[in-house]
């Protein structure tokens, strides 16, 4: 059975950087909505995201923020871990959905200096912690679950080269491309993310990274939460639409690999895009995965604070769930106000932050293609 | 790695080569550009992008080779088979094309058709989805590296127990797109092709009876050619009697495994990228077929890279 120490977290979203920071404002419904601010908003409809407020100057957009994004969470992640700033030889795998699109993007229309080595991040990654076994993995929105998946895979090693501990993130900004066709396939152009209401109209993209330092032993370091498992799975079925029922499969998986029931789920960090297709399908796993403990969990979705920040976004409720169950608060689930039938019987919180004594948590993540991941950590002991 | 992996199927399209063997002779300069149609049909090509087209030629004629294509070329036991895809330009033409339709038209003027096309995995998904291949389904987008690293994880996901088989697959596309961020570099050209692998592990290749065309042995990735070069030496891999070269800088020190054969791809080629390690492992088993015999090293990623990659293979057993 997977039982894996995480020792060290980071994150930056649009909402605030850090755990604890980040944490107390979710918990206070504060969200990253905001004006476009890194394109020329005169060529959507569409005129909000939730973007990390960083560039230079108002309605200029600049190369690598996303790599400037995942540094900062590592380096948080690293320095809370005490894992320092060499990571040569350590494992470092990131998520992401869109890697350094945006770059190629002010590249392509611009100019400027770039190459094809800016579109993965080991490059930035090696001149900044001097990291050599790093890997970029293009998965979609559940980019940054599949790569705690292999990151966990890798500690299950043995023998001389195997790692003592991992590195594992999830980075994404907006690209403009992909803002674009988002708003093409809406009927209504989104105004906020508001997951599994009826009125809900889609979905808005949001900046974030987040990484975590996952160590074979806990040793004598502090642990804020146990990794138990992490289902990985591809349902093969469109390559936009999900798929209930193999989604319904990576949580069952999730559930087996991790030795829990469905009534050990005390908390659910859903993936709530707030798109047509997604929550129906996600609400409709749920229930199935769940069964007669449907009632049980406190659920909630973060995205409607920070926008889908894609890649990252199975890393940022990671960290913040692994916080709540340390804190015992749940962030409520902004501008949810009538739940879809398919989620009537959930207990998602809305309003104001639960409390509640919590050990295990479920956090998912699915991304276009069908690529379902779903993960179990349980409170530190 | 505990469990002994082998590869029990292949694939290579490239411009002037479609087998191993033919890659490992060297295809011809001046050969035609591969034509998904007339390989896997006309049928499901239409709004998918050259890499993703490319993708389902090489899925298709891996299966086949490797026994797992049924009548209906879908994947025999497709629960059991992942698919792990390494490529680095994979979708650049279509982000490049959606964001000039935004820039000189409005949002109305793209094709929903491009939003997958928009997301990096869409080469792994869709072959996922056309072959029903339900495994685990992993894009690397990871640089020179990028094709070893893929064959890497693939040895962890059946390592770990994830999935009995996985598909790895290595494709770069060529296109205006690539050629501007390839001009720098004085490279006119991406490889426009690539190469698929089934892996499998020894014992499952074997009680379903099909042919091993090569073991995979140690992973390593490391700054800097010579200390990858060491970490694989003291990590007990036999030495190599040939070295598939790494692309894209200078032909290492001839100090660097001198009793080892040097093996390149052609450079009229182009800059195989992300296909690179996939490629490699294909020439080695086509060398492998023309009678070649003895320890391979793969090696991806030069000292202008952010680091190095190298795989060690060696023949079949019993032939």
């Amino acid at each position: 059975m997977t039982s894996r120490p995480i020792t060290g977290m980071g994150v930056v979203t649009s909402v605030g950087r850090g755990v604890r920071p980040l944490f107390d404002a979710l918990c206070e419904g504060r969200t990253g909505r905001a004006e476009l601010r890194g394109f020329d908003r005169s060529r959507f409809r569409a005129q909000h995201a939730y973007e990390v407020d960083d560039r230079p100057a108002e309605g200029v957009d600049v190369p690598a923020r996303a790599t400037a994004l995942l540094v900062d969470a590592i380096g948080q992640a690293t320095a809370d871990a005490g894992l320092g700033e060499d990571l040569s030889g350590v494992p470092v795998l990131i998520g992401t959905g869109l890697r350094e699109l945006r770059s190629m993007e002010l590249w392509w229309r611009e100019g400027g200096e770039f190459r094809d080595a800016g579109l993965h991040f080991g490059t930035a990654l090696r001149e900044r912690f001097n990291a050599d076994v790093t890997h970029t993995f293009s998965n979609a929105c559940s980019a940054s679950l599949y790569a705690l998946a292999l990151g966990c895979d890798l500690l299950a090693q043995e023998g001389p080269g195997a790692p003592e501990a991992v590195v594992v993130a999830g980075v994404d900004v907006l690209t403009e491309s992909m803002y674009g066709l988002l708003e093409r396939v809406h009927p209504t152009p989104p105004d906020r993310v508001r997951p599994f209401d009826r009125d809900r109209t889609g979905v808005l993209m949001g900046d974030g990274a987040a990484a975590i330092v996952l160590h074979r032993e806990a040793g004598d370091r502090r642990v804020h939460a146990t990794l138990r498992g992490v289902a990985v799975n591809c349902d093969a079925y469109h390559v936009t639409a999900p798929s209930p029922e193999g989604i319904a499969k990576a949580m069952r998986q999730a559930y087996d690999l991790a030795g829990v029931k469905p009534g050990d789920i005390d908390l659910v960090m859903l993936h709530g895009t707030g798109t047509l297709l997604n929550d129906e399908a996600e609400a409709v796993a749920m229930a199935d995965a769940l069964g007669d403990n449907v009632g049980g969990p406190l659920m909630t979705a973060v995205k409607s604070m920070t926008g889908h920040t894609s890649g990252a976004s199975g890393m940022v409720g990671l960290t913040m769930g692994v916080t709540s169950l340390a804190d015992g608060r749940v962030p409520p689930t902004v501008g949810l106000d009538n739940p879809v039938d398919e989620a009537a019987d959930f207990r998602l919180v809305t309003g104001e932050a639960a409390e509640a004594r919590m050990t295990t948590a479920q956090l998912n993540a699915f991304g276009f293609g069908g690529i379902n991941a779903v993960a179990i950590v349980e409170a530190a002991a | 790695m505990s469990v002994d992996v082998v590869v029990s199927g292949l694939a290579v399209l490239v411009p002037g080569a479609d087998s191993a063997k033919a890659l490992s002779a060297g295809p011809p300069e001046g050969a035609e550009p591969v034509e998904p149609a007339a390989l896997v049909g006309r049928k499901g090509l239409r709004y998918k992008d050259r890499a993703t087209q490319l993708g389902y030629c090489l899925t298709a004629a891996a299966l086949r080779d490797a026994e797992l294509l049924d009548e209906e070329d879908t994947a025999v036991d497709g629960d059991a088979v992942g698919v792990v895809v390494s490529s680095n330009y994979g979708n650049l033409d279509t982000v490049a094309r959606a964001l000039d339709t935004l820039r000189e038209g409005t949002v109305s003027a793209t094709s929903p058709m491009d939003l997958p096309n928009a997301s990096s995995n869409v080469v792994a998904s869709s072959a996922a989805i056309r072959y029903g291949l339900r495994g685990p389904n992993l894009m690397v987008c990871n640089g020179a590296t990028s094709g070893l690293d893929a064959v890497h994880w693939a040895l962890t996901l059946i390592s770990a127990g994830r999935v009995p088989r996985v598909l790895v697959i290595g494709v770069e596309p060529d296109n205006n797109v690539v050629r501007r961020l390839l001009e720098p570099d004085g490279v006119s050209r991406a490889v426009d092709g690539g190469a698929a692998l089934l892996l499998e592990s020894a014992d499952a290749a074997r009680a379903r009876g099909v042919r091993v065309r090569a073991r995979l042995g140690a992973y390593v990735r490391t700054a800097g050619l010579e200390p990858l070069i060491e970490r694989l030496a003291a990590g007990g891999a036999p030495a190599p009697v040939r070295w598939q070269l790494p692309e894209g800088a200078a032909a290492p020190s001839a100090e660097l495994l001198p009793g080892a054969a040097r093996a390149v791809l052609p450079p009229h080629l182009g800059r195989a990228s992300g296909a690179l390690g996939v490629l490699q492992i294909a020439a080695a088993i086509g060398w492998y077929e023309d009678g070649g015999s003895g320890p391979v090293w793969a090696v991806c990623g030069t000292d202008a890279d952010d680091a190095c990659a190298g795989l060690t293979l060696r023949e079949p057993e019993n032939t």
